[in-house]
């Protein structure tokens, strides 16, 4: 935890790093066994995933900016070599359900996951615990290297048959990849290569939940005490079990539908006994731990960041580690929520009402205890800062519209339109990206040694800021008035929001480009950061170290004592 | 209570206001259009949710704009709010030395207990509309209407048309199950659209409207084809959505109590065309309905709709 | 890197090619399982699993070398036993979701809104013309097998620590023959089965949950023979055998899990109901 740490020794880390013989080359990289080499790789798959999911989502604000068909029919009678748009038209419309597929996968699995769980876990998490490496560096290493062939794996469906009709190219279910839409709506190989990929990303996030768990069990520094460990590795802990208890349930229902595909299974086939509802429970019994997977190691970035930057100790830190464990523990009993409309009987409905909301109060109590956190602080509005702050309340604007969705009341008029859009787009585009983006700006100078151009950073934030916003707050208007998501045309009534919503995306585009020129310019300036650029405020063991931390380190393992009981 | 009634005054209040300026924004040939044949859709630039016309959808309306939208605009305002005071007051400039402290019981028991409170009060109408939504009427039992916090007010009769409604990819097929009629209904592609019925919005009109008699409980039986895809079956001013899945025969029921047509579509991602299967509902007097059904009994869907005021 | 001064008893993994070649062999795999299945070529397939094999071959190789040579501190093998536990209850989760399936057919067999599954089963479960096995013949004998079978490893155990070498070495034998007797009598079981893989849920469920779990057998009964081979060659101690105890551990995880299968598909499914002999 954040309380003032005396550390013994931790300077014979750097010596002994020098002496003896670091892997060089492209080995370093590929064989790597060290885990802050592997979060950095994490990292840049991260980004350049996040560029792809970004570009996709542009074509897409592209197509909806007017009412009509205007990308996607030229767009796949150019792929196809057709004549004419005309001759495209059936093939783009499928083409832009493919879009939004491979947008959200792209998003989910491949860049928060890698960038949170895979990234900053890995680099920060033995570090705050004062641990020298991960308890399994090689399954460590394999579970990055899985996640390109699995990368791969979802960009190949993209140009393998996939809809009933000729040029449908793609799998275009959606990312929920609902039966039958995804077994006899879609006869083709691009199915089989998302579930594969699906597999082999899950496989990968399965052996890093292992990896993480032990590692933070079993490799905490002498003194370091579960209830003195740091926010965010307990944010990690929580996530890593997440994962390991729900992704075998996706496995397992992928895997199921890979036989109803090939195998002619019949476990979601009505006709001969199956149950379509079966795969969706399975789905959001999966898919609702998985939100918070995406979104708990942002809520440990964030209360290191707060209190950093406030130069104040965390409120509360016990309330708020369990309140991970709770929302953890909750999450794994709300996933009907996402299914108020299959038929579901009036009492199982109330159940999943009442559950649902109950997620509300102990993220109320993490909201609330980052403001008390800053309340009385001596802030400073650095550019990680103001990333927290804008997470704050733009999660909240997006949890409480999990609120209003969680009443299945109102979720009957809500449901499947841009108001869920809006919704997620609020926790997970607004909330756990401005938390990775957070952490980025929080921990680059650590990891490179480098300092950005503060005056970038928060120009970036700022454009981005006023981008999203635009993009994702008028979604809420269109879904109150009725606006279907996963369409590639609407009705004119729709016209005006869209427009600002596509608006919003190019001013995200400018937010991004602003983006990669601080990374380019703090690369080509290579300002020294120093061991630890934040000050008093930053109490956690990484930054005792130096900038980036030597090859291995704590080859002595530090001593924690604590000298302020909460 | 007064408390209470005073959000659901000023979410009527909000609504009408939302209607004006909503109107205002609209094209003026949708409006004469409007006139005529009364067509219930968003209008454009809509930022609340569709005209009401059900008991169903009083209580959704009511329960939104009265009462979540304030619940969770006070909580975002107070987090902002909080937020804001922060950085004015707590900045380093205006406080160099920061405060020590990590713990403060009182406050923690209020940041837990308040949201449960909060929580609690929207449960209890939530599970009421709930309940309504899910239970169709036998006659006997009232529904909550506006007044979202009594016991049931709204007297809404026992169902006497049945309707069963089958997904297509992509078109919806209308069954009349008790008279035994079917007919399909098709969106109508732009050409068709103009050449017929330019009146009606662009993606939503359709060839052949549902038919159904005004201040009628109706209700509706929903699947899909069996060897198909999960389609779902939505009319926002009626407060309906319910998936249409292969192989499962889901109920709701709705009472429209305004005269005209109103608009809906698929819900749930099927396809290509998932965008272009509107469902169009055409409420009609009890008498233009037996009518029309006369008509349909004694021949087909568009013999039928021939007793019907041509829609354009 | 021996080089390496540390004062801490962590065992710092020298860097390895084998997760990166693992890594393109699944990939292969995974290519070639969908050429297979769609019917193109099965080698892509069978290149990426001799791949995926060589590969663990050659990595696990490399753990039993570093166990040899000292890298496996009692921290170490702490490390191990919590990734192995954790490893055991991913493996719970997957068969979470197998029962999930099976208990959707079981226990939703008539509600009417499913009237195509109504029309289809009959509304009774196991569904209409699906005839059952008699759960007190072939399953009852396996499940007497795999119950004996965990009395034979631990008794292997129990001679592994008091130093009984002889013991240890009967004791897997046995395990290993009562694991692929199992395997045997589940294959005759399949092969007289009345009802099909595909064409129904109660056969998809069925053979998707024993199915995977015959397949954790045969993983389990080449663990132990690994071991098995261990012991000849002597790697084992009474102080150090991780190895030969997660074999243990993973086969007292497939016999719970069988347990579960049996009581619930073999005999709560089949109350009742006419048998097939
Ligand atoms: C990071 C991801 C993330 C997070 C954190 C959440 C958080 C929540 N979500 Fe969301 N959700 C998604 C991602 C996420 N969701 C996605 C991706 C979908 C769509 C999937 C798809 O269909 O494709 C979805 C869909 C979704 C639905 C289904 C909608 C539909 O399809 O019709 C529902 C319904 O209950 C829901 C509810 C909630 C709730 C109650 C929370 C809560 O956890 C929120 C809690 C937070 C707060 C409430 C704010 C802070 C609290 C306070 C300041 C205290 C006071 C507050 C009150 C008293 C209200 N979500
Ligand atoms: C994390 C998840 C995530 C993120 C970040 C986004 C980001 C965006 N999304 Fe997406 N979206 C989804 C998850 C996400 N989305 C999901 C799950 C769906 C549902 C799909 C379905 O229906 O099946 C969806 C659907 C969806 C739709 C609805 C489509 C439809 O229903 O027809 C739209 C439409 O506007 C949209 C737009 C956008 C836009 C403009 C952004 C922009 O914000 C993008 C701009 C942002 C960036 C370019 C930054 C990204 C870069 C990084 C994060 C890398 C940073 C990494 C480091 C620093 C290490 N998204
Ligand atoms: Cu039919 Cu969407
Ligand atoms: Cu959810």
């Amino acid at each position: 935890m954040t309380d003032t740490v005396h550390l013994e020794a931790h300077a014979t880390g750097h010596d002994a790093a020098s002496h003896h013989h670091e892997p060089t080359g492209w080995r370093r990289w590929v064989y790597s066994t060290n885990h802050k080499d592997i979060g950095v790789m994490y990292l840049i798959f991260a980004i350049f995933t996040g560029i792809i999911g970004g570009l996709l989502s542009g074509v897409m604000r592209l197509e909806l900016q007017e009412p009509g068909i205007q990308i996607f029919h030229g767009l796949a009678s150019m792929v196809y070599g057709l004549g004419s748009p005309e001759a495209g038209l059936d093939a783009g419309k499928h083409m832009y359900n493919v879009f939004t597929t491979a947008h959200a996968l792209v998003m989910v699995f491949f860049v928060v996951m890698p960038a949170t769980m895979g990234g900053f876990a890995n680099y920060f998490a033995p570090l705050m615990i004062g641990a020298p490496d991960t308890a399994f560096p090689r399954i460590n290493n394999i579970a990055f290297w899985l996640l390109p062939p699995a990368f791969l794996l979802l960009m190949m469906s993209l140009f393998f048959p996939g809809g009933g009709g000729a040029n449908e190219l793609g799998a275009g279910t959606g990312w929920t990849i609902y039966p039958p839409l995804s077994t006899n709506g879609h006869p083709g190989p691009a199915m089989d290569f998302v579930i594969l990929s699906l597999h082999v990303a899950g496989i990968s996030s399965i052996l890093g939940a292992i990896n993480l768990i032990t590692t933070i069990f079993n490799m905490r520094a002498p003194g370091m005490t579960l209830h003195k460990m740091p926010l965010f590795a307990w944010s990690v802990l929580v996530t890593a079990f997440l994962l390991l208890l729900a992704l075998p349930v996706l496995a397992g229902a992928i895997t199921m539908l890979l036989t109803d595909r090939n195998f002619g299974t019949s476990f979601f086939q009505p006709d001969e006994g199956g149950d379509p509802i079966l795969f969706q429970h399975l789905f959001w019994f999966f898919g609702h731990p998985e939100v918070y997977i995406m979104i708990l190691p942002g809520f440990g970035i964030i209360s290191h960041i707060v209190s950093t930057f406030s130069r104040k100790p965390i409120f509360g830190y016990m309330a708020m580690a369990y309140a991970m464990v709770a929302i953890g523990f909750v999450g794994f009993v709300v996933w009907a929520h996402h299914m108020y409309t299959t038929g579901l009987s009036l009492d199982v409905q109330r159940y999943f009402v009442a559950a649902t909301m109950v997620i509300a109060v102990p993220t109320g109590v993490k909201i609330f205890s980052w403001i008390a956190t800053m309340w009385g602080g001596s802030i400073s509005f650095k550019t990680p800062m103001l990333w927290a702050i804008g997470f704050i309340f733009l999660f909240t604007v997006g949890g409480v519209t999990g609120v209003v969705l969680a009443n299945a009341a109102a979720d009957r008029v809500l449901h499947d339109t841009y108001y869920v859009v809006a919704h997620f787009h609020y926790v997970l585009s607004l909330g756990a990206v401005f938390s990775i983006f957070a952490g980025w700006y929080y921990w680059y100078p650590k990891m490179f040694g480098w300092m950005y151009s503060e005056f970038l950073g928060k120009l970036h934030f700022w454009v981005m800021f006023i981008g999203v916003n635009l993009i994702f707050f008028p979604q809420h208007f269109l879904g109150l008035a009725g606006m279907p998501r996963r369409y590639i045309d609407y009705p004119d009534a729709f016209g005006l929001w869209n427009r600002v919503s596509s608006i919003g995306y190019y001013i995200t585009f400018v937010a991004m480009i602003i983006f990669f020129y601080a990374m380019w310019d703090a690369a080509r300036k290579k300002r020294p950061a120093g061991d630890n650029p934040w000050g008093v405020g930053a109490t956690t063991l990484e930054w005792t170290l130096s900038s980036p931390p030597p090859f291995h380190q704590f080859t002595t393992l530090p001593q924690i004592h604590s000298t302020n009981a909460h | 209570m007064k408390f209470l009634q005073g959000f659901m005054v000023t979410g009527h209040f909000l609504r009408k206001m939302g209607a004006v300026s909503a109107a205002a924004l609209a094209a003026a040939p949708a409006l004469a259009a409007a006139q005529e044949q009364p067509i219930h859709f968003a209008e454009p630039g809509q930022y609340h949710l569709q005209h009401s016309v059900t008991p169903i959808m009083d209580s959704i309306v009511t329960f939104h704009d009265g009462l979540l939208m304030w619940s969770v605009s006070f909580i975002v305002a107070l987090v902002l709010v909080l937020l804001l005071w922060i950085a004015w007051r707590y900045n380093a400039k205006r406080n160099p030395a920061p405060a020590a402290f990590t713990h403060n019981t009182l406050v923690e028991i209020i940041w837990t207990v308040l949201p449960i409170v909060v929580l609690i009060i929207i449960a209890i109408p939530s599970f009421g509309v709930l309940s309504d939504q899910l239970t169709t009427p036998d006659g006997e039992r009232k529904y909550l209407g506006t007044n979202i916090f009594s016991f049931g007010e709204v007297e809404v009769p026992a169902a006497e048309l049945t309707v069963k409604v089958t997904g297509q990819q992509w078109y919806w097929d209308y069954e009349y199950v008790d008279q035994g009629k079917l007919f399909t209904s098709v969106m109508l592609q732009e050409a068709d659209r103009e050449a017929v019925k330019p009146n009606q919005p662009r993606l939503l009109a359709v060839d052949n409207e549902l038919v159904v008699p005004v201040d009628t409980t109706v209700r509706l039986q929903i699947t899909s084809d069996p060897t198909g895809v999960i389609h779902a079956f939505a009319v926002p001013s009626f407060g309906v959505l319910i998936d249409a899945v292969p192989g499962r025969l889901n109920e709701t029921w709705f009472n429209a109590r305004e005269t005209g047509i109103y608009y809906g579509q698929c819900r749930e991602l099927c396809g290509k065309d998932h965008a272009f299967m509107p469902i169009a509902v055409r409420v009609v007097t009890k008498q233009e309905f037996a009518a029309f059904m006369a008509a349909f009994e004694s021949g087909d869907y568009t013999a039928a709709n021939a007793t019907l005021a041509a829609v354009q | 890197m021996a080089d390496l001064v540390k004062n801490h008893d962590y065992h710092m993994v020298e860097p390895s090619p084998w997760p990166f070649v693992m890594s393109v062999a699944v990939f292969i795999l995974a290519v070639g399982g969908i050429f297979w299945m769609h019917q193109w070529t099965p080698w892509v397939f069978f290149i990426g699993l001799v791949g995926v094999l060589y590969t663990m071959y050659a990595w696990w190789s490399d753990v039993i070398k570093e166990a040899n040579g000292g890298d496996h501190t009692p921290v170490v093998q702490m490390h191990h036993r919590y990734g192995m536990l954790l490893f055991i209850t991913s493996e719970i989760m997957v068969f979470f979701g197998f029962f999930w399936a099976y208990f959707d057919g079981f226990f939703r067999l008539d509600d009417v809104e499913q009237y195509a599954r109504v029309a289809a089963t009959g509304g009774v479960w196991p569904p209409m013309g699906v005839e059952l096995f008699d759960p007190f013949h072939l399953p009852l004998f396996n499940t007497l097998l795999l119950l004996t079978s965990g009395t034979t490893v631990t008794w292997a155990h129990h001679a592994l620590l008091e130093g009984d070498r002889q013991g240890l070495k009967w004791g897997l034998w046995l395990t290993v023959l009562l694991g692929a007797v199992f395997t045997c009598v589940q294959a005759l079981e399949y092969s007289e089965a009345g009802f099909g893989f595909a064409g129904n849920m109660y056969g998809a469920t069925f053979f998707m949950a024993t199915g995977l779990h015959g397949f954790h057998v045969l993983v389990g009964t080449i663990f132990l023979a690994v071991c098995l081979y261990r012991a000849y060659r002597g790697d084992f101690t009474p102080e150090r055998h991780l190895g030969f105890e997660f074999a243990a551990w993973y086969w007292h995880f497939v016999d719970v899990v069988w347990l579960f299968l049996f009581a619930s598909i073999y005999i709560w499914g089949s109350w009742g109901v006419a048998l097939h002999h």
